[in-house]
């Protein structure tokens, strides 16, 4: 019976739910009602079915032998588990899940390293009003106008006045 | 960039090098000028304002170069020797030009010094407003950056979550394969159950029939049996039960 006895892990629903994110909430009330459903309907059922009263049976039943014979095939039928398709797919998907995750995690953390050094550079701008326009020029290069490529004023397409 | 600021500096330094003749500690200046061998970087703010001048002209430095040796009236008396020199020498010739320079030059001054605090205000004004929107794209940038930031990490923190969501369909997958059991040791239990009951259930049911059977049967053949003769020796027996109860009866009251 060990294949059958797999001990069900305690979910924190709710470490689970703060989890979420918005987007996916009707997909985890989905989940969350299966799974109420079918913690109801496993709570309904006993684990095990009451025994036959064999002695009752045998007393009562006139047929010669028929208890008998029941009895007999009763206690030696065995009840075929229900195979288990399902938990090795998901192992597979909890692999994958991890290495996707592993991966976006380090995508995060290459943004997040972006984002702190264009902080910085932010941070240790000098106050505007003591900037000369060279110095605008160097802390945002997109301000620089391109002398080169139109000579005359003012520098820039017009478009862009 | 450091380097630009280096070449910046090379300047300055070069003029610092060999002081210059006119001895730096006599001028009491009120800024200092290429003292230091230093050369500082990132360069110290350019001034908010220009050196103090009186009457609009003459700079301060001017006087404070003179006052130890003339003391307060010192330039001044200078200033008018001068003047009196051009006029009486006629270095300066008064002239048509004179009168039209001195209407031009009181109207300006006249002008500057009515309107001069105004139009320095409004210029500050645009000048602020400048600043105010490029400080007020900084502050958004750092601010958004910062919530991007915070976005990120909560993400991460979200992803950490995805144990919770296998161990969740894993024990629906067991519930389900142990309802699915459960529910067929039931059948089984049931079906055999409901044989059984099904037998036991006929015999009885079989029993009873005979047993209603077997008694119609009998009073059926005990009335048959009762013959006219003593169906009659019964009644006259009833009657006579009867009046010896009522005689009983009788005697009680």
């Amino acid at each position: 019976m060990a294949g059958r006895r797999a001990a069900l892990k305690a979910v924190d629903w709710a470490a689970f739910a703060e989890r979420v994110p918005p987007n996916q909430r009707p997909m985890y009330n989905a989940l969350k009602t299966r799974n109420d459903a079918l913690t109801a309907r496993l709570a309904a059922l006993p684990e095990k079915p009451p025994a036959i009263d064999w002695a009752y049976y045998k007393a009562n039943v006139a047929k010669a032998g028929m208890v008998d014979e029941f009895q007999k095939k009763f206690s030696a039928l065995k009840v075929p588990e229900p195979v288990d398709t399902q938990s090795a797919k998901i192992d597979a998907q909890e692999q994958e899940a991890a290495k996707s995750t592993a991966e976006y995690i380090q995508a995060s953390k290459a943004r997040i390293a972006q984002y702190e050094q264009q902080l910085q550079k932010f941070k240790n701008m000098i106050p505007f009003e003591q900037m000369t326009f060279e110095d605008l020029h160097e802390a945002f290069p997109e301000t620089k106008l391109d002398k080169e490529k139109y000579p005359y004023w003012p520098h820039k397409p017009i478009a862009d006045l | 960039m450091l380097s630009r600021l280096v070449l910046r500096a090379a300047p300055a330094a070069l003029r610092a090098l060999p002081p210059p003749p006119l001895a730096v500690g006599v001028l009491h200046a009120t800024r200092q000028l290429h003292t230091t061998q230093q050369s500082l970087a990132p360069l110290p703010p350019l001034p908010e304002k220009g050196g103090e001048v009186r009457h609009g002209l003459i700079p301060e430095e001017f006087f404070q170069f003179l006052y130890p040796k003339t003391g307060v009236t010192g330039p001044y008396m200078l200033g008018t020797g001068l003047l009196l020199y051009f006029l009486s020498k006629e270095i300066y010739v008064v002239n048509h030009e004179t009168v039209a320079a001195a209407c031009i030059l009181s109207v300006i001054i006249y002008g500057v010094k009515r309107f001069g605090g105004d139009v320095a205000a409004f210029a500050d004004k645009l000048n602020e407003e400048k600043m105010a929107k490029a400080l007020a794209v900084k502050n958004e940038a750092i601010n958004s950056l910062q919530a991007a930031i915070d976005e990120e990490k909560k993400e991460q923190w979200r992803v950490e979550g995805r144990t919770y969501l296998f161990d969740a369909k894993r024990n629906n997958v067991a519930m389900l394969l142990e309802a699915n059991y459960r529910e067929r040791l039931m059948m089984v239990y049931n079906e055999v159950k409901k044989r059984l009951d099904y037998q036991v259930a006929m015999q009885t049911l079989k029993r009873q029939k005979e047993q209603e059977h077997m008694i119609q049967w009998v009073e059926k053949n005990v009335v048959q049996s009762i013959t006219p003769q003593q169906q009659k020796e019964s009644v006259a027996k009833c009657i006579m039960d009867l009046k010896a109860l009522s005689k009983g009866a009788h005697a009680a009251l």
